[in-house]
Parts: C-alpha cells; structure tokens; sequence
C-alpha cells in the first residue's frame, strides 16, 4: 500500500512539472527583439548543457540544450549574462550578432566536473544522490592488486582492503556495511565502460577515472544487483586536441613482509631439552628460520605500460600495452599479467552518428600460493635441516600433516593460466535535437587452465604411495550483454528535462573440467600425460564436468528535472527478472526511486553572503535487490548422487536434492539517503557529509525448518532485516595554492551501524532469535560468531576468560559474571558471550598532496577503529599442548603473569584470543620530480618517482595486520594460514612521447 | 539522410526484438523435477534412496552418527586427545563424561538422518501410490519394503530419543507441524509396521536383497524390538524375541562363519553370517559423507606405512583398558579384534613414534591410558575387528553388518536367559563362543549356572591419571550375558545399547566417567528440531 501511494506522489509530481513547463514556454512569445543562436563550451572545447543565458537586466532568457546550443529572442542593444554553476560569469553584449558563441571556464572543479553515473554522466553540480568520483591524478600510487585498491582510504563509506599479502589476492570492498547474508552479490557491481565487468577487467594504470554510486538511490537503476552499491569504471580514452603522442609508465618495486611471527628458535628448543621440558630426540642439530626457506629474499615487481593515442577529432583511437609482474614474498607465488586494450572512436554524418569499439584482451601467467606451506613452515622443527646432508629434503612422513614445505613448493609445480577477451561497440545516433539513441554490445569469453603436478620425490609419494599426481582443471565462460538506451533532453526556459529509457539483456554460460590422476610411471610427462596414471584405471580420482547458465533481463527508465539550477529532481525505475528465480512465483523485481535536490545558495535569503559559495541539500531514496546466488532453488530438483547397491552392482541414486521454497524472491534494500554539499570561500574548502537509513528486508538465509515434515533440516527463504544506519563526511582543503607551492587536504570520516533487525516472517518463525557462523578452525572446530537479532554482524561468540589459576587452566567467566575454575565450566552453548566484534564503527582517512615546482607529493593515511580481530594463529601456535609442532615464542610466557598455559589444555576458542584491532596506517606515499622542459623536443614531462605502499602502522595488535577478512558474517577473523601482509617500495618512471 | 536513421533505427529494433525476454530454465546441474518423468529405467535409483540414509545415520564420515555414539559414551572404546588433536571442542570427552547437550552434533545427526530416510520412503512411497513411478511388478512387496525400511529408521530414532513424531504422510499441508510420541506409541507403531509388512517381504537370500530388507532382517529387526520392548515400552516381551529369532533360524538360510573374521572381511558380502548389512565400497562410497572410515580414524599416523595407506590414519580411537581386561587370554577376539603391541611397517620394520613423549622411540600400542583428556600415541589398543586390507583407501570396502546370525542366536540366548531358560541360553551362547577358543574349546562351554549369576568381570570404577577408585560388578544381574556381548559385538556400535539394557550405562564409572544422571539412557532432541517444531518437548533432564 505504502509503496503504491509513492508512486502515485512520484506521478502527480511529475505531471506538475509538466504543467509548469508548458506554461513557461507560452510566455516566451515577444515582440520587436533579433533573433540570437549560439554555443557554449567550456575550455576544453566540450558543450555545457544547461547554462542560463539571461538579458541583463530582465528575467528574460533562455538555457542551453544537451549540445550547449541556446537561441533567444533579445533587444540588439542588449547584454547576455552566462552563468553556469561552477564556472565563472561572462556577460557579452548581443551588438546586432545573430551568433553568439561563448567559452566559459570553469572556476569550481568540485561543481564543473562531469561525474559518470549509472547510464549516463552528470555534472557535480547537478548530483543529488551520494555518488563519489576520484581521478587517476589521486589514486593510489604502486603495484596495487587490481582497480579497487587505487581507491584505499579516499572514499567515505567505501573501505578496500587488502588482507593478504598474496599477489593473486584481491582486495576486499565493503561498502556501508554487511547488506546481505545469503545473496548471490557480496561486493558492489562492477562496471567498465558501461558493461558489468570485475576489477581484474581492465588493468589498474589504464584507468581514468572511477565513480561510487553509494546510495540505493542511485543504485537503483541497477535493480537487482545494486543493493551492495556500484563502482563504475572509465578507463582512458582520447579526447582534445593535442591527440597524437604515446605514454609511457614503468615502476619496479621490492616487498617485504610487514611483521612476521616469532617462533621458538633451534637454540630455544635446546634450551627447552636442557630444562627437560622436550625430549632429546627433538634437536636435529641445526637451526633454520623457515620463513626465510620458504621466503624470496629481494623480490622484485614490475609493470610496464605503454599507450598510444592518435587520430583526428573524427576518428581516433587509444591502444595499450600492459605489463605487471607482481611477485610474492614467499617462494613460488606470483601473478603476471599482460593486457593488450584498443579503443577507437570514429564520428560521421556531422557528429550525429558515432561508433565506439573496444578489443580487450587480458592474460594471466599465476602460480598460485598454497596457504598450507606457510602453516608448515610455522609448525617445522627449528633445529631440523631444509636438506638433508645427501641432499634430500629432510622429511618426517610419520608425524601426521607435516611435511617440509621447501620440499613441497620445489616439488610440486601448479601453474595457473587464464585469459579474457572482450569485445563491445557501441552505436551512438542524434536523429533529432535533445534524442540520443545507443545500442551498446558486448562480448566477453574468459577462459583458466589450472594444472597441478606432484613429482615422485614429493611427499605424496614419500608418504603417500601416490608415485606421481596430476590434475587438470580447464574451464570457460562466455559473458554476453546487449544494452539499448533512448535519452531526450530538452531545455524549456529556465527548465531542463532528461528522460531516459532503455532495455538490457545479458547472459552468461560457464563450462569446466576437471580431472586429477596419479600412480604414474614417471616424472618425464608431469602433467601432460594424464591418462598414464593408473588411478583412474582403478576408479580412484576425480573426473567431472559442471556447467551453468544465467541470465538477467532488465528495463529501465529515469527522468531528471533541473529548475534553474534551484530544484532538481531525478525518478528512475528498475524491472529486473534474474533467471536465479526461475520457477518462484515472483522472477521479476521492480526497483523504483527518487532523489531531489536544493541548492539554498541560489535562494534570495543566501544572496547576500559571502561565505558560501554552493550549498546543496539532497535527499533520495530508492530500493534495490539482490538475487539468490544459486539457481532454480524456487523449484524442485531431483539429483543424481550417492550410490546403492543394488542387485549386486552399484547405482546411482536420484533424489530430491533441496527443499523447494517458491515464495523465493530477492533481497530488498530500502534506502534514505541525506546529503548535504558545500562549497566554502570560494573553493577554498569543498565538501559533503551524507547521513543514510537502510534496511534490507527478505534476507535470504539457509533457515531451519522442521524436518520431519521437510526432507531436509533447512530451506533458503526470505525472511529476516537488517539496518545500516551511517554517517559519511569528507572535507577538502585547498589550503595552499601559489604557483610555487600547492597544498591540498581532504579527510574523510564515516561511521556504520548494522543491526539485525528481525529473523521471523509469518512462514518462518525463528524461535530463537539468532543463529552461529564462522569458524574458529581446526583443531577447536567450533563456530566463531553469532548472528542475533538486535545486534551487530560480527559479534564473537566464546568463552570469556577472566584470568588462569596456578596450575595454567584457565578461569571462565560464566555470563551471569560470576569467574569458575577450568574444570567446574561446563563448556556449552549456554556458557558463550559476545566477546566482541568484527567490524570498525569508525573509519577515517586523511590524505595531503603537496607540489612545490617541480616536486610533488602525496601520502594517503587511514585507519579503522573500535572493532576486534580473532587471532585464530595465537590461539593455535600459542598453545604449549602439541609437541610435534613448532610453537609461538609467546607459548612459554606466563599468562596474566600468573602460569603458563597447562599442556592438558586443548586449544579452546575464548576471549584470550580477541584483540583490540584499531589501527592507523600511513598507507602510501608518494614523491616525485618532474622535469618540466618545454625545449625537449621528443621527450615531454619526464618524470620519476619513489612510493610506498602499506608503509607504517599504529595498532596494539600482536599478528600481521589487523586489516582482516571484514566480509561475510564472520568479519575480523585473522586465519592461520593466511599470507602475511606487505610493504612495498617502488621506484617509477613515466614520460609522453 | 532520413533513411539513413530509419534503417538504423530498424537494425537497433531487430536486436532488441531477437534479444531475449525468457527467463533462462535449464540446469545443468540437477534435474527440475516438473521437467523430469521417470520411467521403468529409473525405478531402481529413485527406490534406492532410503537405504543411502542408513549409511550416513550409522557411520557417515566425520559425523557423530549411531555408531561413534554407541561407542564412545560406552564403557568399551573411547575418543582421548591425541598429541595430534581429538580434541574437537571437547565433543567426544562430553560424550565420555555423558555431559552432552542438545546442540552436540550426535543429537544433529541422528535425529536429521532418521528423518531424511523417513521422509525419503514417505515420499516413495506416496509416488508408487500415485503412480509417479512406474512400478509395473512387485509393487505391494516394496511398498513392504519400504514400511519396513522406514521401521528402521524409527527404531534408531526410539532407541536415542525415545519421544519422536510419527509422520507417515508426504503430501502434508505446507506449515505441518507433526506432533510427539511417546515412547511407547513409537514403538507400538513400529511392532504395527513390522507384523503387517513382514510377511509381504522377499524371502530371497541372495544379491538380489542383498543390502535390503527381506523378510529375514525384518525378523531381526522385530527380534530387536522385542528384545528392547521393556525398555522402550516399559513391558518386556521376552517371548516374542525368542519367536521372531526363531523365524530366522529355522528358515535355515544363514549360519555361523567358522571363524568370526569372516565376517567383518574386507569382502564379506557373501558371508552366510550376514543377515542385514549397510554396504559400502572403497571407490562408490568414498566421498564425504558417505564413506566409512574406521581404519583412519582408530591408527596411528605411522601405520600408513604397516598397510601402504595412500592417507595418513588420524590416531583416534581406542579400547578403554578396563574393557580390554575382560576378555579371557585364551579368546581369540582379544588378538584378532584389537590391534596391540609393536607396530611394524609393511617390511617388518619396527615403527618408532613421532609425537611428544614418544617421538622416536618404539610405537607400540599398550593396554594403559591416561585419561580421556590426555593421551600419548601408544596409549590404548586400536580397533581392528574389520579387516584393513592393504592400500586401503580413505573409506573401508567392508561392509557393516547391522544384523548378524550370531546375533539372532545371542537375543535369543538373552531372552530365553530373561524368560527363565538358561540352559537353552547356555546352549546358545556356547554355540557362538566356540569358533573363539580353538586352542582350547573346553573354555568355549557356558553353563545355565554361570550366566544367571550377577558378576560381570568389568572391573568398574575410575581408572585414570586423576583418579583410581573401584566399584562393584556383582550387582549386574545376569551380568556374565554382558560381558558375553561385549566380546562378542565389540566394535559393532551397539555397547550403549547392551549397557541401557544391563541397567549400567549410567550407574557405573570406567576411565574418566562418573555416573551423571539415568536420565543419559537417551538423548536429548536436537535444538535445531526444537526451534521449527514447537510441538515438541525436550526429554526430562535436559
């Protein structure tokens, strides 16, 4: 009901408008005045739709249409006042000319610039949503993972992290909180170039420029996948006049581990036997660090771009070369990746007909590190030898799950190989004035080749019999998209309308392999020989092929109204069908919303002062979706699985393999966004702060449900809401800007609450209010975090421990607060808490660029606060009960300096373990010299570089970096295996040629 | 120029028309079922499904199902930490102490598996009913079969839960919530069940109801129920264990292996002994959840080399001590059900030790052990009455005899014991021992006089490295019975069951176990069952 009586307020809105309009235009009719045409571009030579053209003096004018062109009627002797926001005031007098063309420029980057949203760009000025857009002059500098970690610490309410040191890893976005629990999309929708895309897309270096639509209300437009925001990616493109030159960029960068943890040494061990705490037979004689054995000791990154622009303002194009070569800090772990791009423009038939075509072509060379080397490598006896003195490796294939892992890195080879095509063009027609018709097609085809081979010197032959064993996985996808958009815009007075429409269609089907063998007769082949293992023979070993196809299909409509730049108003509206609901009563999804926008600095009780020069209020609301991630769960299925015996010989059954529930339908975000943007002093200080409400209903979820009668104990339903509630600010400062010496500083704040809201419906009935995720890993197996209604995500959820007695058991505090002894705790559900949470409540950036002649530089800072991490590798290699395994130093140190841990102590998950993880990080600096020679004849602004990334931190705690896993519904949990973060130092070159 | 746009205006309609406006529906996974209908082909794998869920209910890999619950909340074997682990979050010393609660994985898994195969011969049978699948012959002898299967599933769910809904229907109205039972309405449904269905069952002994319930396991499985009646219904029903018992053997179609081993062999599915087992196969039933693996789970990491293991065992389970010391010297199932002493790699080799205090010195397994909470790797004799064939895989070939001759004739034996017939019982338990004392089979005979008496010779009380105490064994009545079955069905995970019966589950101590609470003869519902059906009571105690 409510929703009806919003579109009923939407459409009599409108009709207003429309009303106004015509009537404005019915008063434009005069007498006795010469007729004025004319253009307005600003000084890159780009039209300015929407510039006031007013008679001096009068209220009298007109404004300028999408291609900036204006007419009016106007006395000879009269004078034309341009004003646009953003750009300086001109006034001309009209002295008989019947063209009039004009330059403004602009005054204000924070108002002039042209921000890309969804299908379509606006100008800043014009926004009244909460997007964010940041250049490539401000993105993070270094061999970052991929074009998501170009934006660390520079956007409010976006955080990117990156919680492993791996070069395959990529980052991790999170943006204004956890907003589902079981959709298909945990991360923003990735855009580039107008096509959905993903961060490993495009190379970071030939990015230009990326936009964050933060709030539903401009996310909206993408339906069903926008519930998690987007990030729209445009990269380089030619444009202006100077086009012919070619751009070169290298860098070459040496990473170290940030911090590593300090295990027990070979002499510690003897030290150990020698008070009779270890046996003897432990010390092997020698000592290694094995972190070091399994470490590069200078590895060495680089990336290498090189691009071409060329061509005329009719056709021209922009070709690239992309090289990177990141290399990991441990052995046998690196990502290198080649990216060929050409994109040409070509215009006909007087600009009312343009093409667009891409190629994108993108390789992966990666070998891949396997997390458990490190685990090894942490558990390896310190007085062992890497190398026997034969020169095997040394090996103990009898003590369970431990084997030398410089032996396993050189022994087992997996290269990872994979690639991208993309194909997509784009057809652009201005068959009238203000209509703009375009069909953009896209073609992507994605491919891996994952091999695996372990030789016969390996452990899993040593130890394992397995003489040998292989594996293959190969696999495709094939992504297509099809959009089809019509624009009108039209200037009526002081009126400016656009409306937009359009349909969009995309597939994806995905085919892999996979195959793994072993028993081999020999090493020669590795893995090129599969069939020559036995195991298959046998009816051992995996072999499977999978496939899946989805699609989405989608249309779309907005309409934006501008009032003198005074009001603006923006209505779109979202029909999505995702093929995931196939078969649930309700496949298609409308995701409508509407923004509104004020600017009080254009209202007559602001004329007068000085302080402000723009001041903004926006709100909008909107709502967008997420889909389930798995398909046909509405329907019933039937699959074929496990085997019987059935008169004599084995079969396969086929049974229902889910309980079908469909009612499914996608995750809804319901979302108010308020913003306010501002402009100080006459630039002097920009800014904005949005505050937004939230609440994702129809959570999808694996719920409980009865079975008996339900075949299986849980159904994937809509049922539960959540909330994020937040605060985002940004404040920038041009606080220095001579021609000598500038100085900029931005800050950014924000702040998120999420709370679980509710975890019944009227089918549903959740009778207890919370359910337990997570895991606090092997050997403690048991969950780690809780979900309850009322509360955060991320909330842990263990044992509170108040102290140890003498003996080294630990004392529990039960949760009505009273403390008992190790052996009177009972252990149980009932005896867990809340020992903390996941999840930052404040983040903060603040980053300062400085240029002084010919040298520039920037450093990015940022920090989280308020939230706990679960140190899972204390917890395991702290505990002083497994002897077999190298220890922590720390698992000899007395506990709240009373006792050292009891060694009949099994590893326990408890608060002991959750530690402060607030931090803040001078991230990335960034310094460098450009030689500003105008008389170089074919070299132009060489310039060099030193930067750093990941350079310093501030934080109470113990492990490698409290910048962990943040996602899902366990974030803050630092794994035991995982990577160990990095600093890296680089030294650039770049110049045009 | 005109043209020009209205043919390109006709070439952007012609893609937006030929694009599509369908909603992909085809899974490449799984099968939609509204687009699938089965034919005579299919019968076999759609039928089959239920007896999948008694894999997974009795020994599922890595999950608490009946088997480890019987086991090790058991004064027979035991889960202690390991130097390599065990501990799992103290779920198997809970089961130790009998401190289990309602969210432990045992509760979870039974309660859900029992369900899944009910649910799973509901459906079935509502399909056959229906005609959506073409059953053309036999239709009533398996829809029997499928009652019958489903009986099963209700005495597992009796024996842990006692109080359970009772749901027969498929096509339920959507938010049916099913309400309780008592105990003894489960169990007067499932005698109803079984006496109506039985007769209609194959009497066939061979592959073709190999795995299955043919009218011989729906006898022992009715025996069972008998044999159980006074501690399901509060009613005993010693005669009619003795007439289902006897409905086997005098069909004479199943005997005694010569020697005990041969039925627990590696390839045992045509041994005479077995009358109802849960197939299983190191290559089709090796994955997840379905495969059995007791061999990795009872080992010492070093034993890979003993067997040429393409794994490495995990070191886990072992006998308790006290239990070991029961059994007579001379009983072969002592050597041959129990791996003990120095282990030897597949050479002759002798294996050395590699964790903790035995790290490099001889690995061999002793009858001694520190706690449930503490253990070195030697500690504790491991589980060796399935055969481990050499290269094993991660699951066993083996199949597990849920129902065996040499347990029709001990029900039988027990129940004749109870009725007042110890010479018959005599007779019987004899009969079954003898195969056990080849070297010296005067020690095989029993008398009437001996099994009446209310001696067990488990030397009860706490045994470990906190704590010694002793406790009476003379207060068991017909207490030599149990220790019959105890060295009899070691390993079969059942002990929990005997011990209910014996009336010593929960008023004994042995290793790290006192006594807590007779109310641990069951177990409590799982949350989870709670939680969605509000019917539902949790059992008293809990």
């Amino acid at each position: 009901m409510k929703k009806i009586q919003l579109y009923l307020r939407c459409c009599r809105l409108l009709f207003a408008f429309f009303l106004a309009s015509i009537m404005s235009l019915c008063a434009q009719a005069q007498d006795g005045n010469i007729k004025i045409k004319g253009a307005v571009k600003d000084d890159k030579g780009l039209a300015l739709p929407g510039v006031s053209v007013k008679i001096k003096g009068t209220n009298a004018g007109a404004q300028t249409s999408l291609e900036g062109d204006f007419t009016l009627n106007a006395p000879a002797n009269s004078t034309l006042v341009f004003t646009f926001i953003g750009f300086a005031t001109k006034e001309l007098p009209v002295n008989n000319q019947n063209v009039i063309n004009v330059v403004l420029t602009d005054n204000n980057q924070s108002l002039s610039e042209v921000v890309v949203i969804g299908y379509g760009a606006q100008r800043k000025a014009d926004i009244t949503s909460a997007v964010t857009t940041v250049k490539s002059t401000d993105f993070v500098t270094g061999p970052v993972s991929d074009g998501a970690a170009l934006l660390k610490g520079k956007v409010a309410g976006l955080t990117i992290s990156n919680p492993s040191g791996d070069p395959n890893a990529q980052s991790q976005i999170l943006l204004r909180g956890t907003q589902t629990l079981n959709g298909a999309n945990t991360g923003p929708l990735v855009i580039v170039d107008g096509v959905p895309g993903d961060l490993l897309t495009v190379a970071p270096e030939d990015i230009a420029e990326i936009s964050v639509l933060k709030d539903a209300s401009s996310a909206a437009i993408y339906g069903v996948r926008g519930s998690n925001g987007v990030i729209i990616i445009t990269t380089k493109r030619s444009s202006g006049d100077k086009i012919n030159r070619i751009d070169y960029n290298g860098s070459a960068s040496l990473s170290q581990f940030t911090r590593t943890p300090k295990l027990l040494t070979g002499d510690d061990y003897r030290d150990q036997i020698a008070q009779g705490i270890r046996d003897k037979a432990y010390d092997l004689g020698n000592s290694t660090d094995w972190i070091k054995a399994v470490s590069k000791a200078h590895p060495v990154s680089t990336i290498q771009s090189l691009s071409f622009n060329g061509g005329n303002n009719q056709t021209n194009y922009v070709a690239s070369l992309n090289y990177r070569f990141l290399n990991g800090v441990f052995l046998k772990s690196n990502h290198a990746q080649v990216t060929g791009r050409a994109d040409i423009n070509h215009t006909m038939l007087d600009g009312k007909l343009k093409f667009n075509l891409g190629i994108l072509n993108t390789n992966f060379n990666d070998i891949p590190f396997n997390s458990n080397e490190y685990n090894q490598a942490l558990m390896m006896n310190p007085t062992a030898p890497v190398r026997e003195p034969d020169g095997s490796f040394y090996q103990q294939p009898t003590n369970f799950g431990y084997q030398n892992p410089v032996a396993d890195m050189l022994n087992q080879e997996q290269p990872q190989n994979s690639y991208r095509q993309k194909y997509n063009a784009t057809i652009t027609l201005l068959p009238v004035e203000g209509l703009r018709l375009a069909a953009t097609g896209s073609y992507t085809k994605s491919g891996y080749e994952n091999l695996y081979y372990a030789n016969h010197q390996d452990i899993s032959t040593l130890r394992d019999n397995q003489n040998g064993v292989a594996s293959i996985g190969q696999g495709q996808s094939i992504d297509r998209f099809l959009n089809l958009t019509a624009e009108y815009s039209k200037s009526l007075g002081d009126h400016r309308f656009t409306l937009l429409g359009g349909y969009e269609y995309q597939d994806d089907d995905t085919f892999g392999t996979n195959i793994t063998n072993h028993d081999f007769p020999t090493d020669y082949f590795g893995v090129n020989q599969i069939q020559l293992g036995t195991a298959q023979k046998n009816g051992q070993d995996v072999i499977n092929s999978s496939r899946s196809n989805s699609n989405l299909i989608s249309y779309f409509a907005r309409f934006t109204y501008n009032y003198k730049e005074k009001y603006m108003l923006l209505a779109s509206m979202r029909i999505d069908g995702a093929s995931q609901l196939y078969g649930a009563s309700e496949p298609y999804g409308k995701f409508p919303s509407i923004q509104a926008g004020w600017r009080l600095t254009k209202e007559n009780f602001m004329k007068d002062q000085k302080v402000f020069d723009d001041l903004k209020l926006r709100v909008g609301y909107g709502i967008t979706g997420n889909q389930p991630a798995q398909g046909f769960l509405g329907v019933g299925l039937l699959g074929y699985g496990n085997y019987v015996l059935y008169n004599g010989t084995w079969i396969q059954t086929l049974s229902p393999s889910q309980n079908a529930n469909p009612s499914l339908r996608w995750e809804e975000k319901h979302d108010t966004d308020i913003g306010l943007d501002f402009s100080l002093l006459k630039g002097f200080i920009t800014g904005n702060i949005d505050v937004y409400n939230s609440r994702v209903t129809g959570l999808l979820y694996n719920y409980n449900v009865p079975s008996p009668p339900n075949l299986y104990p849980t159904t994937q339903a809509n049922v539960g809401t959540m909330q994020n509630r937040g605060l985002e600010a940004v404040i920038n400062v041009q606080a220095v800007n001579t021609k000598k010496f500038r100085w900029t500083s931005s800050i950014n704040f924000s702040t998120n609450r999420n709370k679980l809201v509710s975890l019944s419906n009227d089918l549903y009935q959740a009778s207890v209010p919370y359910f337990t995720t997570g895991w606090a890993g092997s050997p403690v197996t048991t969950f780690s975090s809780i979900v309850q209604v009322g509360h955060n995500i991320g909330d842990f959820y263990g044992f509170k421990v108040t102290g140890v007695d003498k003996n080294g058991y630990w004392i529990y505090q039960e949760p009505d607060g009273k403390s008992v002894a190790y052996n009177d705790f009972n252990h149980a559900f009932s005896d867990k808490q809340v020992l903390g949470n996941g999840l930052p409540k404040f983040y903060a950036g603040w980053n300062n660029s400085f240029s002084y002649g010919n040298w520039d530089l920037s450093i990015t800072m940022r920090g989280a606060f308020d939230y706990q991490v679960l140190n899972l590798q204390r917890l395991y290699y702290e505990g002083p009960g497994i002897i077999n395994y190298n220890r922590f130093k720390a698992a000899n140190d007395k506990l709240f300096g009373t006792a050292v841990l009891n060694k009949n102590v099994p590893e326990e998950f408890n608060s002991y373990y959750i530690e402060n993880g607030a931090f803040w990080k001078i991230d990335n600096i960034n310094l460098g010299y450009t030689f500003n020679k105008p008389n170089w004849k074919y070299i132009h602004n060489p310039r060099i570089g030193f930067s750093t990334l990941n350079t310093f931190i501030i934080t109470g705690y113990k492990g490698s970096d409290p910048e962990v896993d943040r996602g899902g519904l366990a974030p803050g949990i630092d794994d035991r295996f995982s990577y160990p973060s990095t600093r890296t130092f680089t030294l650039s070159v770049s110049a045009h040629f | 120029m005109k043209n020009t746009y209205l043919s390109l205006i006709g070439v952007l309609a012609i893609i937006g028309l030929y694009s599509c406006t369908k909603l992909n529906n085809k899974d490449y996974g799984t099968i939609v079922a509204s687009q699938f209908s089965p034919t005579q082909q299919d019968v076999a794998a759609l039928v089959g499904v239920p007896y999948t869920n008694w894999r997974t209910l009795e020994l599922g890999r890595s999950a608490n199902a009946i088997w480890r619950t019987n086991e090790i909340s058991s004064d027979e074997s035991v889960i202690p930490a390991r130097p390599n682990g065990w501990v799992d979050n103290g779920i198997y010393q809970r089961m130790h102490y009998h401190k289990w609660t309602a969210d432990e994985d045992n509760s979870f898994q039974i309660w859900t598996n029992a369900y899944a195969g009910i649910s799973n011969c509901n459906r079935l049978l509502y399909q056959i009913d229906n005609n959506l699948i073409p059953v053309q012959t036999g239709k009533a002898q398996l829809e029997a079969e499928l009652k019958v299967l489903r009986a099963s599933f209700y005495y597992a769910l009796i024996d842990f839960f006692g109080n359970v809904p009772i749901i027969t229907k498929f096509d339920v109205p959507a938010g049916y919530l099913p309400p309780q039972s008592t105990r003894a309405d489960v169990y007067n449904f499932i005698i109803s069940e079984l006496k109506t269905n039985i007769p209609l069952l194959s009497t066939a002994v061979d592959a073709s109801t190999y795995g299955r319930f043919n009218k011989y396991a729906g006898f022992a499985l009715l025996a069972k129920m008998y044999l159980e009646a006074g501690v399901y219904s509060g009613t005993p029903n010693w005669p009619g264990c003795i007439t289902a018992c006897d409905s086997v053997i005098n069909a004479g179609k199943y005997a005694l292996e010569s020697v005990q081993a041969n039925a627990f062999a590696t390839q045992n599915q045509n041994s005479k002994e077995i009358i109802f087992a849960i197939p299983f196969d190191n290559v089709y039933t090796s994955d997840g959840s379905t495969a059995w693996t007791l061999h990795m789970e009872t080992l010492q990491p070093e034993n890979q080399a003993t067997y040429n293991f393409q794994n490495s065992p995990w070191g886990g389970i072992c006998a308790i001590p006290q239990f070991i010391n029961t059994f007579d010297p001379n009983d072969v199932r002592l050597t041959a059900n129990w791996i003990q002493g120095q282990q030897y790699d597949a050479s002759g080799k002798i294996l050395l030790g590699t964790m903790d205090k035995f790290s490099g010195k001889p690995l061999a397994y002793i009858n001694q052990l520190p706690g449930v909470d503490s253990s070195q790797e030697v500690h504790g004799f491991r589980l060796g009455k399935y055969q481990i064939q050499a290269g094993e895989l991660v699951g066993m070939s083996n199949d597990f005899p849920l129902f065996r001759y040499a347990d029709i004739l001990m029900m039988k034996a027990e129940s004749a014991l109870r009725n007042g017939d110890a010479s018959t019982a005599a007779t019987l338990v004899t009969q079954v021992r003898q195969r056990s004392f080849t070297n010296n089979p005067a020690l095989a005979t029993v008398t009437a006089a001996q099994l009446q008496s209310g001696t067990s010779v488990y030397d009860y009380g706490l045994r470990n490295h906190l704590q010694t105490t002793h406790e009476t064994a003379s207060d068991i009545q017909y207490g030599r019975m149990l220790d019959e079955l105890g060295w009899e069905f070691s390993q079969e995970g059942r002990r929990r069951q005997d011990m209910i019966r014996f009336g010593v589950f929960t008023s004994k101590s042995w290793l790290s176990h006192s006594p807590n609470g007779s109310y641990r003869t069951l177990l409590p519902l799982p949350t989870s069952a709670l939680q969605t059906n509000k019917n539902l009571k949790q059992n008293s105690g809990y």
